[in-house]
């Protein structure tokens, strides 16, 4: 009997404490401290001190790998092959920024993810940083909480059809059915260019998934597949007809910067990265690859010394990023500069550099300088 | 001996009716300082990132248009999820009634006599009970409606039919000028139609005369619509399918993503509602069925005046199960691109709208669609029950 008593007398305490503790445990769960004002309007936030702002960079050292969600199926950009490595352009950017704040560029924890669960990922922390192929707009930028930064592909929309369909441009799809993947900005810019042009669009019809998307078109569900030029040039590639079968139409009906994204708030994260991306950029302006980057190392341009981290009598350049001073030397060296990563995974495709060279060439590329 | 007998109460950290209430009230304080602190997270977390909680959202253009609907992508997010609720309703609705219809028959094929009726059914319960509703949804589009012919090729009959892969097409009506005046005229010919049944039974109850209740009811519907629609300029008229370019005008047409997610859905759901229908007629006690037959009544008869009747008092809360099943599966929708509320709020997402609060709206509205079928199956099965003395 007493000792039945005496338990529910400690359960009964048990149970007061714990209510006490959660209820006075007010920590946010960033683990800043408590800068960030009582209003939920993001430009209060002025009072950022360089000390509380390190914890995401910090975090990612501290763990030792980089978590960066990609996927897993597009050509080109990133794929799975026989070994189980992610292959392609946006997997070697995040090597990119792997051998940029870690040293290291196999210190990637690769995140397959979902079209619709890109920003919900990078929300709740499941990764770092988001590397596939996203399109930056004023709308993720604000309600998705994302800050992207330089973009690493200028790409637009563009519309495919059969190759012996009649269409010769965008405007001659007037009542058509159109086909798109689902959870991108695809969706809505389909509606919108074809308004612009004075044209409806019968259906749009979206998918999870691109196998579906395929088996609809070819059957004729709808009569075009609008994607950005970038994917449908890969899916054109691994068309089951053939490459020949399909016609990409000329007319590129959006801007699509597809640009690497962090949370918003990690800023010290955000600047890494930008500029493990200029670093590659940067690396083509000077001529650097991974094949001559050591010769590099001895030379007499200041400019490529500070920026290869070279060490010198008074010290090693160190513009307090928090990389270590020679990350542009590993980037280079492990990796390599934009122009090696672009001809490995894109040019197999067809895709031309277009926009995507120096701006000293006429292009969108433009790092700023290095000190 | 025995202990003396005492009537003091005793005293309070002892006494059995405090503690009882002292511990509720200790868990109540758990549970809600628990759910504070979560919500309080989430607060935190959306603070921090800048990510909105609220449902502004809604009042902003949606870039959504779905096949089959008017709807145009500068039309709010809230107009969109409304059309996208609509066609959950439609596929729900349409599902229920069909996969009823088709359970029941299964269920009593499967105790038929029949040795390759019965074991069809069973095959059939057996094969489609086991499957993913997913992959079920998937195939049934891949496999059946997207092989149906191009536009071009389409299989017409006249205008009166067109089965093509842009959808099936058959003649509908048309309303020019207002609708709600056609929707009243409808309601008025049917309380016309009501009232005139009632009076039918109250005669034949008076006078013993057959009542035609049926045939007068429905004649003096048909007198009032038909009035009601030269009085008003016949604003009701019926069109025809056609095919107009690369897409069908006229009429109304079924998408193939309707018709596989209907497909799919009925199938799926037959399967079980014919075991519970199996489960429910085998649970009816044999003294039914023989005193049935004592009475000389044919097998049918039987089946629909005494088994059955008790059977579906048994079944009712099951199919209702299924029913509310049905329902939340339709929400597959998402992988064959058929725009019901869950694909629609999944395109408002990826045209930015924020995740949580939308999601907290979808659910809501599942909710309120389960409960509102809910409480209509609860009706069925009060009106159903044994009422006992």
């Amino acid at each position: 009997m007493a000792s039945r008593a005496t338990f529910r007398w400690l359960a009964g305490i048990l149970a007061l404490t714990l209510v006490l503790a959660a209820c006075s445990d007010d920590d946010d769960a960033s683990g800043e401290g408590s800068d960030t004002t009582d209003s939920t309007d993001p430009d209060d936030d002025t009072e950022i001190t360089l000390v509380q702002q390190g914890s995401a960079l910090e975090a990612v050292k501290d763990a030792g790998v980089l978590k960066c969600g990609t996927r897993d199926a597009l050509p080109g950009f990133a794929v799975l092959n026989e070994d189980g490595d992610h292959i392609g352009f946006d997997a070697d950017f995040c090597r990119v920024i792997a051998a940029a704040i870690l040293g290291d560029a196999e210190a990637v924890d690769f995140v397959d993810l979902e079209t619709e669960a890109r920003f919900t990922a990078l929300q709740s922390g499941e990764i770092d940083v988001l590397v596939r192929n996203t399109t930056w707009t004023a709308g993720r930028d604000g309600d998705e909480g994302a800050t992207f930064l330089q973009p690493t592909f200028y790409d637009g929309q563009g519309m495919m059809v059969a190759d012996d369909s009649e269409f010769e441009s965008v405007e001659d799809m007037d009542g058509t059915s159109i086909c798109v993947a689902s959870g991108t900005t695809t969706e809505g810019n389909v509606a919108t260019e074809f308004a612009r042009l004075g044209i409806t669009v019968n259906e749009v019809l979206s998918f999870a998934d691109v196998a579906l998307i395929q088996e609809a078109f070819i059957q004729g569900r709808c009569d075009g597949w609008s994607s950005d030029v970038s994917q449908l040039t890969g899916l054109r590639s691994e068309f089951p007809d053939g490459p020949d079968a399909l016609r990409i139409l000329p007319d590129v009906f959006s801007k699509e910067p597809l640009a690497p994204a962090v949370l918003d708030g990690n800023t010290d994260l955000a600047q890494a990265v930008n500029w493990a991306i200029f670093a590659t950029v940067q690396a083509e302006e000077f001529g650097i690859d991974s094949t001559n980057v050591e010769e590099f190392l001895e030379s007499e341009d200041p400019n490529v010394r500070k920026f290869l981290g070279v060490d010198e009598e008074g010290g090693t350049f160190d513009p307090g990023l928090g990389l270590p001073a020679d990350f542009a030397l590993q980037v280079i060296s492990q990796v390599g500069n934009y122009a090696e990563i672009f001809e490995e995974h894109l040019a197999p495709l067809g895709l031309d550099r277009g926009i995507n060279t120096l701006w000293s060439e006429g292009g969108m590329l433009y790092a700023p300088p290095y000190r | 001996m025995t202990a003396p007998a005492t009537t003091a109460r005793p005293p309070i950290w002892r006494d059995v009716r405090y503690l009882r209430v002292l511990f509720q009230a200790v868990v109540v304080a758990v549970v809600t300082g628990i759910g504070l602190w979560l919500w309080n997270n989430v607060q935190t977390n959306a603070r921090t990132t800048g990510i909105p909680l609220t449902l502004g959202y809604l009042d902003q253009p949606s870039d959504i248009t779905v096949p089959g609907n008017d709807l145009r992508p500068t039309q709010s997010v809230r107009d969109a999820i409304g059309v996208g609720l609509g066609n959950t309703v439609r596929v729900a609705l349409a599902g229920i009634v069909l996969a009823t219809v088709l359970g029941v028959l299964l269920g009593i094929a499967r105790l038929s006599t029949n040795w390759l009726l019965s074991r069809l059914a069973q095959a059939y319960v057996e094969v489609l009970r086991n499957v993913p509703l997913l992959a079920l949804v998937i195939f049934s589009y891949i496999a059946v409606f997207l092989r149906l012919p191009r536009l071009e090729n389409a299989t017409t009959v006249g205008s009166v039919f067109i089965a093509s892969i842009r959808g099936v097409a058959i003649p509908w009506y048309r309303i020019e000028g207002s609708s709600l005046a056609v929707a009243a005229v409808i309601v008025l010919a049917l309380a016309a139609g009501w009232l005139a049944a009632r009076w039918r039974r109250r005669v034949n109850e008076a006078t013993g005369q057959p009542a035609y209740r049926w045939t007068v009811g429905v004649a003096t519907f048909a007198v009032v619509v038909v009035v009601a629609q030269i009085a008003l300029g016949s604003p009701v008229s019926l069109s025809g399918p056609a095919v107009d370019g690369r897409r069908i005008s006229g009429g109304i047409t079924m998408l193939p993503e309707f018709a596989a997610l209907l497909a799919a859905l009925v199938t799926y759901t037959a399967s079980h509602i014919a075991e519970i229908v199996r489960g429910s007629i085998q649970a009816v006690p044999k003294g039914q069925v023989e005193a049935a037959s004592a009475l000389a009544l044919s097998p049918s008869q039987r089946m629909r005046l005494v088994v059955l009747p008790q059977a579906m008092r048994i079944a009712v809360p099951a199919i209702g199960n299924q029913y509310l099943n049905l329902t939340k599966n339709s929400s597959l929708a998402v992988a064959i691109s058929y725009f019901e509320l869950t694909k629609v709020t999944s395109v408002s997402i990826g045209n930015r709208a924020p995740a949580v609060p939308s999601f907290a709206v979808l659910l809501l509205l599942y909710l309120m669609l389960s409960l509102a079928l809910s409480a209509v199956v609860n009706i069925a099965n009060r009106r159903l029950e044994l009422v006992e003395r």
